[in-house]
Formats: structure tokens, C-alpha cells, sequence
């Protein structure tokens, strides 16, 4: 078992950059992502690993050998297509014996292994079936079969659940943590569905332009995104801007316009050295804001936002509100617990109030600029709150 | 409820041209089937059972030879343009080829210009390079004919090729060679197939463009029966039909699934 | 930030310079041999028939003599006149295959999945039956003493038999009988993937049939119709074999009067060519003209 080191990998397609400078070290066994918006090239970079391209720059190691330039056919590395490219002309056997075959493997240990495979991905009983006759989902596990069977270092798996319906997706999702615990080889996994790399990976590459924007764990990357493009990448946020006015032992005091010639004060944590002055950015995911019809008493008059709920969305386990505060609109997930059974629901057009604790925000050294991010992201509820996460900052 | 009723109107207008167009297309047919037994020697009224004419049909030579040069020509054109029509399919496979305009027009030219122009072409062509009419002529009439089809059949199978799968077999440890052998043409096959049969077709039944390249004495059955139809002894020409109207079924029936490529890349 | 992405979709195929340049060349060696074949058999042969255009004729050959003879006689009003009926013949057959086929497409088109693939090996099967013995068996369907007036005397329809055969109106049949199928297979694989409840909208929009037959199938069938009517047409134009099967020596169509002048003594090779060069410019002609039509149909329906 080798870990896989990614060395400076540039790649340049007639002078688009769709890679750009790319390190990094993914550990023998582990299950990595790479999440990103369409064309932010982790797709490009799954397959330079492959080997379907050849990078411009930089080279990719397996342990401690050189597989930059070897031939995709002579590689210890196996893909799981999207489209699972199955060949349609035979068997699920022969499919899932193609890599044995190839380096003469005899017949009875051709049969053997086989067997074993498909009995890893639960298919025994389809063997002399052809992929016409499958399911998306019997697809996938035979196009699984077919790369493991020959004992790769690391399977890439390049959006390999976009196919499928979501009810399928989640049960495949935690098939494949199973498949991966199974066999213990590195899994790296290519997708823009950032709840699916969220609830696979050990860790995750957060990509954009070409470029790692963060890598790390999927709950570091939630809790604590070192750019903006993490924060709203990865489950949803609002972002707010102000500037520093003062900062006290631990926390520091934000300025921030409201869109409206008003201004409010924010209280936050911070994991940098800001300086007074600087403008800054927050990141507050809707699920930390708590709404009350009531002025909160304990709240010292901190972290505590008047406004109007212009939009309420009920979706089952949650509701979430959008609410107006000056010019800038706030999205706030609620839970709906008991008590509030009791109490008169929330309405459009009612005042209320906003408040968090001074530990729910994440402080951003950065400001968004109306370019923010890549405008060509497929992910529609990203997409959505990419264009409110807008407006709320356009002040 | 006019509305219902004019849809239903509609409906069984479209029924009825149906039904009317499939009798227009067997009425002849079918008589000409019935009429290959009826013991008669012109063509009146029934007169009673007979296999006679297919017994004429076994002792005619010239039929016969006819016959052998049909499946020849037809043969050798077939495996010829069939090859040729694989090697440009392949050819033309690479998007980027500075010479695919070109190819593309001599392809799709002979395929929008009247049969005929074809033949009187190539007549020309031998009489002034003095090449004397005869197999050898009509071979070479029957593979220029038939090139274009086979190329532009086994070109519309190669453009559906899903190009990931030959990204499949590599990434699975197959060399270039193997991925050919075992992947691509495997998959190539039912349009190799379709394009054969639709060459073999084409070339046993044509006409025009052999009439103006065979020479004397050398017959293919088309222009053997348009002469005896001329010369007016048609009784034997009956049961000849029958059996290439069966021969016809025949391949309709054994290529059933051949004939769903063929419907698709029509 | 900023960067464009118009390179992206090549993504997959990009390869490197001399690897493209490899691949170039071993198309080349691929295309070649029918490259090579075609211009060997059939563009040089043009040239040929151009040349000939413009040589003098002998009883069995041609004189290498230039003369403009062949041209003089081509636009002379007899064979104005065969011009004309050819197109006369090649118009009527399309239009009388597509009023008879839109119908039978759109039937197929609409059939259950099951039943459309046996309604399309009916259609397939005389589409595959040899010419000459479609046309023979209609010569024995249509003859004077044949079994279409057999059957007519006998029901008591008519009590002299119709001279159907060797008429205009017998090459008209028969040309449309052979050309019927070459109209309905495309017809059908554009009505096959139209969206039916285009017209449930239209008709929900307040289209009766007849309005939303016009409104969208027709347009949206349009390339179908084309296509149709270029397999029709162009081979109709050059007919030989059924007028000369079925039909009189008093019309002639050009196809036969080519014909004539390369088989029959004496021989007239230059005006032979003539004739197919203006056969040939005139499908030119139709061809361009039908292509701008059909761009034009298309660009206006995608704005």
C-alpha cells in the first residue's frame, strides 16, 4: 500500500489552464474527493491519474514510482466511468474477466475470481446477462467488478453516481464505503454533488479554476472554509461584510452596512490577526441563526438582528426562512421542535428577531467581488444561493 | 364530442392509406407469386397448378450462368467496398483529418446524382481507355456504386461509438491492438454487416449501370430478365422472380436483427 | 480570476501536436484506397463525358474532332421537349409518393413499438425485391389481357379490357410503386422522433386537427420531406427501365434517349454526354436550390 503524491501538475489544453499547479498527497487507503463546479478541472486531473491525459507539467507518483508517462494499459490504477461504459457486446463474466484476460490469466482462476467479485458487489446470479439488461445500479456494481478484479493501487471513480436517481444514490454511497472497507485501496472520488463527497470522504479537495481552493475533512472544511468559495461551496451560508472597529481578547466587533444606509454590529470569533480597519467577511450557515418573535433577554443586545420574514419555504424536517434586514436578505434553517407546537407559526410580513452566538460565525480574510466563484456550476440550489450569498453582500 | 370524432376521423384516414398502400405495394407481387404456377403460356386467366417453369428455370444454362455472375459480382463488390468502406469509416473517424471535406464529397456526390449518369460515365471511361467490357467492367461499376453506401453505413455506427469505452478497455491493461480486435471492431460489426448486405443488395439489383458496362456475353440476371421480357418469353422469368421475391424474404427474415441497424442508419 | 472556458469541451480529445499530425497521415493512409478509387472511377469518367461532349460522332465510336454539335442538337425543341417530360414525370412521381406517404409514415410513426418494426419490414420488402421484377410483375398486372382487367371484366365494371400498359399513366404508376418505400423510410424516421403531444398542446391551445397538422407536424417534418423528396426526385429524373418496360415509345423520357444514343447504332456518344451534362446541371441546380430552401426552413424555426 504506497500513498499517491501529486507533484505541481499543470495542465494546458490550447491555452486554457484546466489544471493548475496542482500538489497534493492522498494516503495509501484512504477514500478522497475532489469537489468542484463543472470545468474546475478535477475531472482533467482524475484523469491524468488514469492517464487518459498527459500532464503539461508536474508529475504523479504511486508510492515511489513515476507513472507520469506510462501508458493508461500499463498503470495499477482502474476507473469507474460515469457513463460506467460497460462493453455492450458482452457478458456481465466476460465484462468483469476483460483485465484478467488481457494478462493470460488461466481459465480457473479467471472463473474463480470473477465469482468472488461478483459476489463482492451482490451480482452473482446476473453473470451471463448483458449490460442492455441491467439496471443503472447493476451497472455501476459490475463496472465496479470489472476495475477492482484487477487488484488496482487506487480506483478513481469519476462521478460514478451522476446516473443515478437519488434514492438509488444513497444506497449505492454507502455500498461503495462498504466496497471500500472491503478491500482497503485508495479511493479517489470526482464529484460536483457536494453532500455526496460530504458523506463518503475522509477528506476532500474543494476545487475551483483549476486550483485546490481546500482540502481537508469534510466537517473542517464545513465548519471552518478558508475562502469564500469553500463556505458557499460546501452546504449553504450567508456571507456578510463589514469592517473591523474593534477587537477585545478574543473576539472583534464588525461594522457592517445593511444595504439600506443602516448599519449593524456583529460579534465574532476569529482564527487570524485581523487588524482594525480591515474588511472583513462572515460566514453564518442558516442552521446557527435562531428566530424569535420576542426580543431574546440573555443575549446582551449582541449578535441580534431586527427584521421582516419575506419568504417561507416549509420542507419537512426543517423550514426555512428568508428574512429581510435593511436591504439584506437573511436565510435561516429552523428546526420545528415540539414546543413550538403550541406556539402561533411564524408569518410573511412579521418582525422578528435574529440571534446567534458570537461562535457560530467564521471570519473570511477576504471580500467578495461581484466575479466571485465560477458562474458555470450545474448544482442548482449552490447556484441559488450563490445569487442571493450576491445580494446579500452587494452593499 | 366533434372533436373526438374528428380524431377518430384522422385515425382511420391514416388507417385506410395504409391498407391502401400495402395493397399497392403486393397486388403485383403476390400475382406475379400465384402466376409462376399457373400452366399457361402467356399470361391470361388461371388454368390450372404446374411446376413446370421452375423445372425450365433448372434446365436453362443461360439462367444459370446469369445467376452465378449475379452472385459474383455481387460477392466480390461486396467484400470490396465493404473493406474499402471500413478503412474510410475509420479514416474519417479523426475529427480533425485535413482531408475529410474531400472525402466526404466524393462520397455523397454519386449518392444525389441519377444512377444512369454513372453507367454512360463509366461507358465512356472504357471506351476511351479501350478496356474491353465484360466481369471485369461491371466489378468495377458495382464497387464505385456501392463505396458510398458502405462508408456512410459503417460511418453513422463509428459516430455513435461511445469513445469511453475504448478509455474502458485501456484503463482494464488492453494494448492499442487488442482494444482494436476486441472492443472496437466487435462493436463496429453490426454496421460492417449491415453495409455488406445493403452492397449485396444493391449490387444484385442493379440494372442501369451494368447494362452500360457489360459487354456481350456477359450477363447478370437483371439485364438477362429485362432481355427476355423484351424478347417476350417471360414464362420462365415468373418462377425466376418467385424464387429471388423468396430469396429477398429470405434475407429479410434471417437478418432480423441486422434489419433493425438497417432501419436505424436508413 | 477571470477565465474562459471555450477550450473545455475539447477537453477529452486534445492531444498533443505530432500525435495529431501522426493521426492525420494515418487517415490519409486509411481514406486512400477509396480516395484513390473514386477519383479513378468516377470523377475522372466525368472529365471523360466532358470531353466527349465536344467530340463529333461515328456510326460505332467517336471522332476526336472538336465540334459543338452534340450542344446544338441537345437544345433543340425535341429534346427540350424530353427535358420537360422527364421533369414532368420526376415532379408528379415526388409529390404523388409524398401525398402517399406522409399518411403511411405518420401511420408507422404512431403504431405501437412492437407493431411498428412489421409494419416497417412491409414497407422494407418490396424495397428490397429486385427492381426489374417489380416492374414485370405490374407489366403482368396491368397487360391488356392481364388480371387487373380480368377481374374488372368479371365484377362487370368495364366490358372491353383498358389499354392500360404502355401509357403515361402505367410509367406514372409504376414510378410511384417503385419509389413509394424511398419516401416513407425517411418520412417515418422523422416523424418517429417527433414529440406527439406537441399537437395534444397545440389542440389544447385551441388547434383543431387540421390547424395543428399545418402548424406543427409539417414543420417539424420538413427535413423528412426533403430528404424524401430528394430520393425520389433524382433517380426519377434519370429513369430508363420502367418507362422503357411500361410505358410507349411515343413519350420519351431522357433517360431513355441517353441510352439510346450510347447502346443503339448508330451511335452518338457526344450527344449522349451532352444530355447527362444537362441532366447533371440541372440536379445541381436542384440540389443547391433545395439546400438553401432547407437551411433557410431550419434557421427560421430555430429563431
Amino acid at each position: 500500500m504506497e500513498e499517491i503524491r501529486i507533484e505541481r501538475i499543470s495542465k494546458d489544453f490550447d491555452g486554457f489552464v484546466a489544471v493548475n499547479d496542482v500538489s497534493l498527497t492522498i494516503g495509501s487507503g484512504e477514500l478522497f474527493s475532489f469537489l468542484g463546479p463543472s470545468g474546475c478541472g478535477k475531472t482533467t486531473l482524475l484523469r491524468m491519474i488514469a492517464g487518459f491525459e498527459s500532464p503539461s507539467n508536474g508529475r504523479i507518483l504511486i508510492g515511489n514510482t513515476d507513472i507520469t508517462d506510462i501508458a493508461p494499459y500499463n498503470r495499477q490504477v482502474n476507473t469507474i466511468f460515469q457513463n460506467y461504459s460497460l462493453f455492450p457486446h458482452m457478458t456481465v463474466f466476460d465484462n468483469v474477466a476483460f483485465g484478467l484476460r488481457i494478462r493470460k490469466t488461466p481459465k480457473s482462476e479467471i472463473k474463480d475470481r470473477v465469482g468472488e467479485m461478483l459476489a463482492l458487489v451482490k451480482m452473482e446470479d446476473q453473470a451471463a446477462k448483458y449490460p442492455d439488461q441491467l439496471s443503472g445500479g447493476m451497472k455501476q456494481r459490475i463496472a465496479i467488478a470489472r476495475a477492482l478484479i484487477n487488484k488496482p493501487k487506487v480506483l478513481l471513480l469519476d462521478e460514478p453516481l451522476a446516473a443515478l436517481d437519488l434514492k438509488l444514490r444513497q444506497h449505492m454511497l454507502i455500498e461503495l464505503m462498504n466496497i471500500h472497507d472491503a478491500v482497503g485501496i485508495t479511493f479517489i472520488y470526482v464529484t460536483h454533488d457536494q453532500s455526496e463527497a460530504m458523506s463518503i470522504s475522509d477528506r476532500v479537495a474543494v476545487m475551483n479554476y483549476g486550483s485546490i481552493v481546500q482540502a481537508g475533512p469534510p466537517d473542517d472544511i464545513y465548519e471552518r472554509p478558508n475562502s469564500i468559495f469553500s463556505a458557499y461551496f460546501i452546504g449553504e451560508t450567508n456571507l456578510i461584510t463589514g469592517e473591523v472597529t474593534g477587537i477585545e481578547d478574543d473576539y472583534l466587533q464588525l461594522k457592517c452596512p445593511d444595504g439600506a444606509e443602516g448599519f449593524f454590529e456583529i460579534d465574532s470569533t476569529f482564527h487570524f490577526q485581523p487588524t482594525v480597519g480591515k474588511q472583513l467577511t462572515v460566514s453564518l450557515r442558516p442552521e446557527k441563526i435562531a428566530l424569535s418573535r420576542s426580543k431574546p433577554r440573555y443575549q446582551d443586545d449582541i449578535n441580534m438582528l431586527r427584521g421582516t420574514i419575506e419568504d417561507i419555504l416549509y420542507l419537512g424536517s426543517h423550514t426555512q426562512y428568508i428574512v429581510r434586514v435593511g436591504a439584506l436578505k437573511f436565510r435561516v434553517f429552523s428546526q420545528h421542535k415540539r414546543v413550538y407546537f403550541d406556539e402561533k407559526a411564524l408569518d410573511w410580513e412579521e418582525q422578528v428577531w435574529l440571534f446567534w452566538h458570537d461562535t457560530d460565525t467564521w471570519l473570511i480574510d477576504e471580500i467578495p467581488d461581484s466575479s466571485l466563484g465560477n458562474k458555470e456550476q450545474p448544482d442548482t440550489g449552490v447556484n441559488h444561493f450563490q445569487r442571493s450569498a450576491k445580494r446579500l453582500t452587494q452593499v | 364530442m366533434k372533436r373526438i370524432s374528428s380524431t377518430k376521423l384522422y385515425q382511420g384516414l391514416n388507417l385506410t392509406s395504409f391498407s391502401l398502400v400495402m395493397v399497392f405495394l403486393y397486388i403485383p407481387i403476390l400475382i406475379l407469386v400465384i402466376f409462376s404456377f399457373n400452366n399457361a403460356k402467356i399470361i391470361t386467366g388461371w388454368k390450372g397448378f404446374t411446376l413446370k417453369y421452375y423445372a425450365q428455370l433448372w434446365d436453362n444454362d443461360n439462367i444459370k450462368q446469369a445467376f452465378w455472375n449475379t452472385m459474383l459480382i455481387a460477392g466480390l463488390s461486396t467484400l470490396f467496398s465493404t473493406v474499402f468502406g471500413i478503412l474510410t469509416a475509420l479514416g474519417l473517424e479523426n475529427k480533425k483529418f485535413s482531408g475529410r471535406r474531400l472525402i466526404s464529397g466524393l462520397i455523397y456526390i454519386p449518392l444525389v446524382i441519377p444512377d444512369i449518369l454513372m453507367g454512360v460515365s463509366l461507358a465512356l471511361l472504357f471506351n476511351f481507355t479501350r478496356v474491353n467490357t465484360g466481369m471485369f467492367t461491371v466489378l468495377i461499376a458495382h464497387i464505385t456504386f456501392c463505396i458510398s453506401y458502405t462508408v456512410i453505413v459503417i460511418n453513422s455506427r463509428l459516430e455513435g461509438f461511445d469513445y469511453s469505452l475504448v478509455e474502458a478497455a485501456m484503463d482494464l491493461g488492453a494494448k492499442p491492438a487488442t482494444i482494436f480486435w476486441k472492443v472496437k471492431l466487435p462493436l463496429m460489426l453490426p454496421g460492417i454487416i449491415a453495409a455488406a448486405l445493403l452492397a449485396f443488395t444493391l449490387s444484385i439489383d442493379d440494372f442501369i449501370i451494368t447494362f452500360f458496362t457489360s459487354g456481350r456475353g456477359f450477363d447478370t440476371l437483371p439485364i438477362y430478365v429485362e432481355g427476355t421480357i423484351r424478347r417476350g418469353t417471360i414464362t420462365t422469368i415468373n418462377s425466376l422472380s418467385t424464387l429471388m421475391i423468396g430469396f429477398t424474404l429470405f434475407l429479410v427474415i434471417i437478418t432480423k436483427r441486422i434489419r433493425k441497424i438497417l432501419i436505424s442508419s436508413l | 480570476m477571470s477565465k474562459t472556458y471555450k477550450h473545455f469541451q475539447s477537453e477529452r480529445d486534445v492531444i498533443s501536436q505530432a500525435a495529431e499530425k501522426r493521426r492525420n497521415l494515418a487517415s490519409w493512409a486509411l481514406t486512400a484506397p477509396a480516395l484513390i478509387w473514386l477519383i479513378i472511377f468516377f470523377l475522372i469518367p466525368y472529365l471523360i463525358v466532358v470531353i466527349y461532349s465536344f467530340l463529333t460522332p461515328d456510326i460505332y465510336d467517336v471522332k476526336f474532332e472538336l465540334s459543338l454539335d452534340a450542344y446544338r442538337q441537345a437544345f433543340n425543341p425535341d429534346y427540350l421537349m424530353t427535358l420537360f417530360q422527364s421533369f414532368r414525370l420526376a415532379i408528379l412521381t415526388t409529390v404523388l409518393c409524398l401525398l402517399l406517404g406522409f399518411p403511411v409514415a405518420y401511420f408507422i410513426a404512431r403504431a405501437k413499438d412492437k407493431t411498428k418494426n412489421t409494419l416497417l419490414v412491409f414497407i422494407i420488402i418490396p424495397f428490397w425485391t429486385n427492381l426489374i421484377i417489380r416492374i414485370f410483375s405490374w407489366r403482368i398486372f396491368l397487360a391488356y389481357n392481364g388480371v387487373l382487367n380480368d377481374m374488372l371484366i368479371n365484377i362487370g365494371l368495364i366490358s372491353q379490357p383498358l389499354e392500360i400498359m404502355r401509357t403515361d399513366l402505367a410509367v406514372i404508376l409504376v414510378m410511384v410503386y417503385v419509389y413509394l418505400p424511398y419516401m416513407i423510410l425517411p418520412l417515418y424516421s422523422v416523424l418517429e422522433k417527433m414529440d406527439f403531444t406537441l399537437l395534444h398542446a397545440a389542440m389544447d391551445l385551441g388547434a383543431n386537427e387540421i390547424k395543428a397538422f399545418f402548424r406543427i407536424t409539417l414543420p417539424l417534418s420538413m427535413e423528412g420531406i426533403f430528404a424524401g423528396s430528394l430520393l425520389v426526385f433524382i433517380p426519377a429524373l434519370g429513369a430508363y427501365l420502367i418507362p422503357q418496360l411500361v410505358g410507349n415509345q411515343k413519350t420519351l423520357y431522357l433517360g431513355q434517349v441517353i441510352t439510346y444514343k450510347i447502346k443503339n447504332i448508330p451511335r452518338n456518344w457526344p450527344m449522349a454526354s451532352a444530355l447527362s451534362l444537362t441532366l447533371l446541371f440541372f440536379v445541381a441546380i436542384l440540389l443547391v436550390l433545395l439546400f438553401t430552401l432547407y437551411k433557410r426552413s431550419k434557421s427560421r424555426r430555430i429563431t
